[in-house]
């Protein structure tokens, strides 16, 4: 029999450590990223990925990883599946090394480890500070290697746009749009990955790049896939304020020595360096002294906003707080941080060396996304999800370094799990429903294309972006997001009267974008419904007036189903596989 | 597969081709352009150049020494197969280069950028110059060869006429000038100076060679236009030490 | 009070096969601004400075913080990413325009697959093993990880390609960021086992000898490539193969 085609959708990452498992075991894989695949999203992580290897002498071991990640993530992630990431995750670093990674090094040619967010151990193996491209890179070449073998057809330009689900909801291929000639065509496949990322375009601006829109993993929500703790989204404590975006300063500069502080003194205007010593407040250093500026992400961002709108000490007045690397030396700085040193001279014209960095805190992360079994598969038999548009491993706040370790481990397991299954599985009936499949995508775009009414795409979209900063990042109140949920629910009702400026039918970007919007709103709602339904602070997740964490209710995963009622989605609970640790008040001012 | 609408979509045109890896011959064509550029023709300039200079000396040492050059054994083989038909190989190949190339400095006004256009300027000078240069020094009028005591005063005519002198000045630096870069391309291009700093320090080696040539050849014309040796005989007696004369020196 | 304003001129082409012409915008001036914002704007309120509704503007564009390569583009007259152009640092009106030397896609959105195409020629890889665990890859140490590491900061932007005068449909000229990867695979410890194979790539039609040395590449390059120290070392190992394999027969 001929090797099953798989798909993969998203050349981040996970789908690349997928398409590379896949085709390593001899199947045959169609890869779809609407970027070429090695511009996808990954580029952008900066600091490192983690893996215990313990290669500093200080006892480090992988269930300390395991144990760091879980209290990282208030307990609510399943420990099975990170317990064995955390496993796994010397050797994927021992396989990246091989791959030809250009990790720092110390003198002797072993690997360097660098500190970061939310452990004591030097655990975060490091390309100076652009792992995440120096990563995405390896995998990219050894996808070339199996494209010019011809065991990989690329389909980048392409824009998935639903699964072909068969009669018996089974999924038996996608449907995708050419985002040149806006062709629609129906891929048949034996089993399908979703790779798709984060969904950071939902709060307009975010750290994550454009094609973080959701979409695919919306597609698939509103075809009867389950979407899981959708209200987890992390903020980064320290990103770059911008005009179109946040642009992240990574964890990695306080990692290797940054520290955070503002004025003591409400409306003390001078420059940072004629503040002396004493007159500045090293708030996280004193409010978290074992953990000091490497406390977990959530506390960091909970700390800045607190500083800035409660005890009003922004610079200028403005919510912004300095990340210092001034008191470092140039040439170390430069060998391990160069990358992100220079982005920020780029973007905001102050060398980092001479002044401190502005910083405040940005929409970074989705922890939550599309649920998964343990085998990374969907309520959808033959849909698979890996990577960061799955929900697994990071609970309610992902720690540092995580990503890039849980994005290859779900690629390793996603592709191999695929072609188990799709080897296993029946051949479908027909042509499994693609025609019909099909048919209602082309009726989508027919539709959109003569729309007629009023609303401009990108300015709804803004509209979201701001609704969903205000109300469901830092700081949630059940008021908050009632208003964003009716805010959306307009939104959904002025997207019927979506008019697209451009009715071409080449290289549309308004019309791509527009079918992303619709899907991003969809979504929304999991994430501000969910919000809302948790009466509790975990993680991430902080609610003012209800500011402890309450196991008994709500050590859940939430799933969202999808309806297509106005009342939005569904949503119901289920339990935490909490077999190996046994969940315990989470501080990071005291030892835990 | 089942697909959808919209058959009759434009186009996205070829553009510039992948490499032909491993394929081909333009590497070997190329890189013997380069060598010719140094061997023989850059040792051949540097000869000519310091040949000139006897002409510092006066019309019987200019003389003398193009008695000489035509003395050495097979010099006529020597002439074409070391100096005529390099040249002609490193020049026609140079312009086939110019052509495929499409320079850009309006928009990247750049050091390199000018070096690049000046190159191929300056080579398209020296090819015009040499051509004709070759024509009228060589093939025409007197034939030097045979009577190397008229050389001195053969190029003396050629640079009474103020345009014929504006072009060879204009022409000598331009070669200077073109030769001296081609050193340093040569070695930046052969893998010789890989470093930025080696770059730029044989950069000025190459800066000094190329003043250097380009004085002496200036001051060689001088001695033909300067009033030392004003109005020089037609032909010069050379003195019969030299050994033998030219006709023995033909190849066939 | 009125707002400060920004022109822009940008040069459109609804399709391959379509005639270009430029339209004027202006936005709203903001400090920080860079190009992708601007043409966001236009995005959001596709009308020309003389106020004809016109259509958004086609470009490619992901991660904005110059790390993903997507937005390189002409901006009056120079290659360079449009995320990390600031207009405070550059002359009013903006002209942009899409890259010369790809064909164009639509607008500012041209195909740059040739450089992929180029990297796939010269088994710009690792050849590794497999995937399964194998231990840890061999010692590097830190002086040639400084080496390695900034060759393998190429973004694939294409911007060395643009701006070589070299690079034409003539030559098929491979370009300086092919030949900065065969560069940083040959110095890695395993991937040098391709090491003859990749220069032997590089010494065909269009490979290493059609550069000129203008030097443009190194100028350009956002992200500070040695472009021209790899392509100077590179010459030398083809020139090197090359006469082996001659030699050996």
């Amino acid at each position: 029999m001929a090797a099953p085609k798989i798909i993969v959708v998203g050349g981040g990452l996970a789908g690349l450590a997928a398409v590379i498992k896949i085709a390593e075991a001899g199947g045959s894989v169609d890869l779809f990223s609407i970027v070429p695949v090695k511009r996808s999203h990954s580029v952008c992580a900066q600091g490192g990925i983690n893996a215990a290897k313990n290669l500093k002498g200080e006892g480090d071991s992988t269930d300390k990883h395991f144990d760091d990640t879980v209290y990282g993530g208030d307990f609510l992630a399943n420990q099975t599946p990170v317990k064995a990431m955390c496993e796994a995750a010397p050797g994927i670093i021992d396989l990246l090394d091989r791959m030809g990674v250009p990790f720092n090094r110390t003198p002797e040619g072993l690997l360097d480890f660098r500190r970061f967010g939310g452990t004591l151990y030097h655990r975060t193996a490091f390309a100076g500070a652009t792992t995440g491209q120096q990563l995405l890179y390896a995998l990219d070449e050894q996808v070339r290697r199996f494209e010019a073998e011809g065991k990989v057809k690329k389909y980048e330009g392409w824009e998935f746009l639903s699964a072909i689900i068969d009669s018996k909801g089974q999924a038996r291929g996608i449907t995708a749009m050419d985002l040149r000639t806006m062709e629609l065509r129906a891929f048949p496949a034996g089993a399908v990955i979703l790779a798709t990322g984060g969904i950071g375009a939902i709060f307009g601006k975010s750290t994550n790049s454009v094609v973080c829109t959701g979409s695919a993993q919306s597609a698939v929500f509103q075809q009867g896939a389950y979407y899981a703790n959708g209200e987890f989204i992390q903020v980064h404590p320290t990103a770059i304020p911008g005009e179109d975006k946040l642009r992240l300063m990574s964890e990695s500069a306080r990692g290797e020595g940054g520290r955070v502080w503002v004025p003591r003194k409400p409306g003390d205007n001078r420059p940072p360096r004629q503040i002396p010593e004493a007159e500045r407040l090293y708030f996280l250093e004193e409010w978290y002294p074992k953990y000091g500026n490497l406390v977990p992400r959530d506390i960091a961002t909970r700390a800045i906003h607190k500083v800035v709108y409660e005890n009003g000490l922004g610079i200028d007045g403005q919510p912004m707080v300095y990340l210092d690397l001034t008191h470092m030396d140039r040439a170390t700085l430069d060998r391990k941080l160069g990358g992100i040193l220079e982005i920020y001279e780029k973007f905001v014209g102050v060398d980092p060396h001479e002044e401190p960095m502005k910083i405040f805190p940005g929409m970074h992360y989705t922890m939550g996304g599309l649920w998964v079994d343990f085998n990374l598969m969907t309520n959808i038999p033959g849909l698979f999800g890996a990577g960061e548009c799955e929900y697994q491993y990071h609970g309610a706040n992902r720690l540092g370094a995580n990503s890039l370790v849980s994005c290859i481990f779900d690629g390793f397991r996603s592709g191999p799990n695929a072609l188990e299954f799709a080897r296993s599985s029946s051949a479908p009936e027909g042509d499994g429903g693609a025609a019909a499949e099909l048919a209602r995508q082309s009726e989508i775009n027919a539709k959109l294309i003569k729309n007629e009414g009023g609303e401009n795409p990108f300015r709804l979209w803004r509209e979201l972006g701001s609704t969903m900063t205000e109300h469901a990042t830092v700081l949630r109140y059940n008021k908050g997001l009632q208003k964003a949920d009716e805010k959306i629910i307009s939104l959904l009702d002025r997207y019927k009267r979506v008019n697209l400026s451009d009715r071409s039918q080449w290289a549309n970007t308004s019309f791509a974008f527009a079918r992303q919007l619709k899907n991003m709103l969809e979504l929304s709602r999991t994430v501000v419904l969910g919000a809302m339904l948790r009466d509790e602070s975990r993680g991430a997740h902080y609610k003012p007036d209800f500011p402890d964490r309450n196991d008994e209710k709500f050590l859940k995963t939430t799933k969202a189903t999808f309806t297509g009622d106005v009342a939005g989605p569904r949503l119901e609970f289920e339990d935490v596989d909490i077999q190996y640790i046994k969940p315990r008040p989470r501080r990071y001012d005291a030892a835990k | 597969m089942a697909t959808a609408q919209y058959s009759s979509a434009p186009t996205v045109k070829k553009g510039v081709q992948p490499l032909r890896a491993g394929q081909g011959t333009s590497f070997i064509w190329r890189k013997l352009h380069s060598l010719l550029g140094i061997i023989p023709i850059g040792a051949f300039l540097l000869e000519h150049l310091l040949s000139n200079f006897e002409a510092l000396k006066g019309p019987v040492a200019y003389g003398q020494q193009v008695r000489f050059l035509n003395s050495l054994p097979l010099v006529r083989v020597l002439e074409w197969v070391f100096i005529f038909l390099p040249i002609l190989y490193h020049g026609l190949y140079g312009l086939y280069i110019w052509f495929r190339g499409k320079s850009n400095i309006v928009y990247y006004p750049w050091a390199g950028n000018w070096m690049y256009t000046a190159q191929r300027y300056t080579g398209l000078i020296a090819i015009l110059y040499i051509g004709q240069h070759v024509l009228r020094q060589r093939f025409m009028g007197i034939s030097l060869p045979e009577n190397p005591g008229a050389a001195f005063a053969k190029v003396q005519h050629e640079l009474a006429n103020p345009w014929m002198l504006a072009v060879y000045i204009i022409a000598m630096i331009a070669i200077c000038w073109h030769f001296a870069y081609g050193i340093w391309l040569f070695a930046a291009k052969w893998g010789i100076t890989p470093g930025e700093r080696a770059r730029k320090r044989f950069g000025y080696v190459c800066t000094a060679i190329g003043i250097g040539l380009a004085i002496m050849g200036l001051a060689s014309i001088w001695a033909f236009v300067g009033p030392t040796y004003r109005n020089a005989p037609d032909i010069v007696p050379l003195s019969s030490i030299a050994a033998p004369a030219v006709a023995g020196t033909h190849a066939g | 009070m009125a707002t400060k304003t920004v022109q822009l001129e940008i040069k459109r082409q609804a399709s391959p096969d379509a005639a270009s012409d430029w339209e004027r915008f202006e936005v709203e001036w903001r400090p920080g601004l860079n190009v992708t914002s601007a043409l966001m704007d236009i995005a959001l309120n596709p009308v020309t400075a003389d106020g004809r509704p016109t259509t958004p503007v086609t470009y490619d564009s992901n991660c904005l913080e110059e790390i993903c390569g997507s937005c390189a583009m002409r901006i009056n007259g120079k290659a360079r990413m449009a995320c990390s152009t600031l207009i405070e640092n550059i002359e009013q009106p903006v002209r942009i325009e899409p890259l010369s030397k790809f064909p164009l896609v639509r607008d500012l959105q041209v195909d740059r697959s040739v450089l992929f195409e180029n990297l796939k020629a010269v088994k710009a890889w690792v050849p590794i093993d497999g995937t399964y665990d194998l231990g840890p890859g061999p010692r590097v140490f830190p002086q040639e990880q400084e080496v390695s590491y900034p060759l393998s900061n190429c973004i694939s932007c294409t911007c060395c390609m643009e701006v070589c005068p070299q690079f034409t449909e003539e030559t098929g000229f491979v370009g300086a960021a092919t030949i900065a990867q065969v560069r940083l695979f040959n110095n890695h410890p395993t991937g040098s086992v391709l090491k003859e194979e990749r220069l032997r790539a590089l010494a065909g039609d269009g490979g290493i000898q059609e550069c000129g040395f203008a030097q443009n590449c190194v100028e350009v390059c956002p992200k500070q490539l040695p472009l021209t120290n790899a392509i100077s070392d590179v010459s030398r190992d083809v020139l090197i193969q090359k006469a082996k394999d001659c030699l050996r027969g």
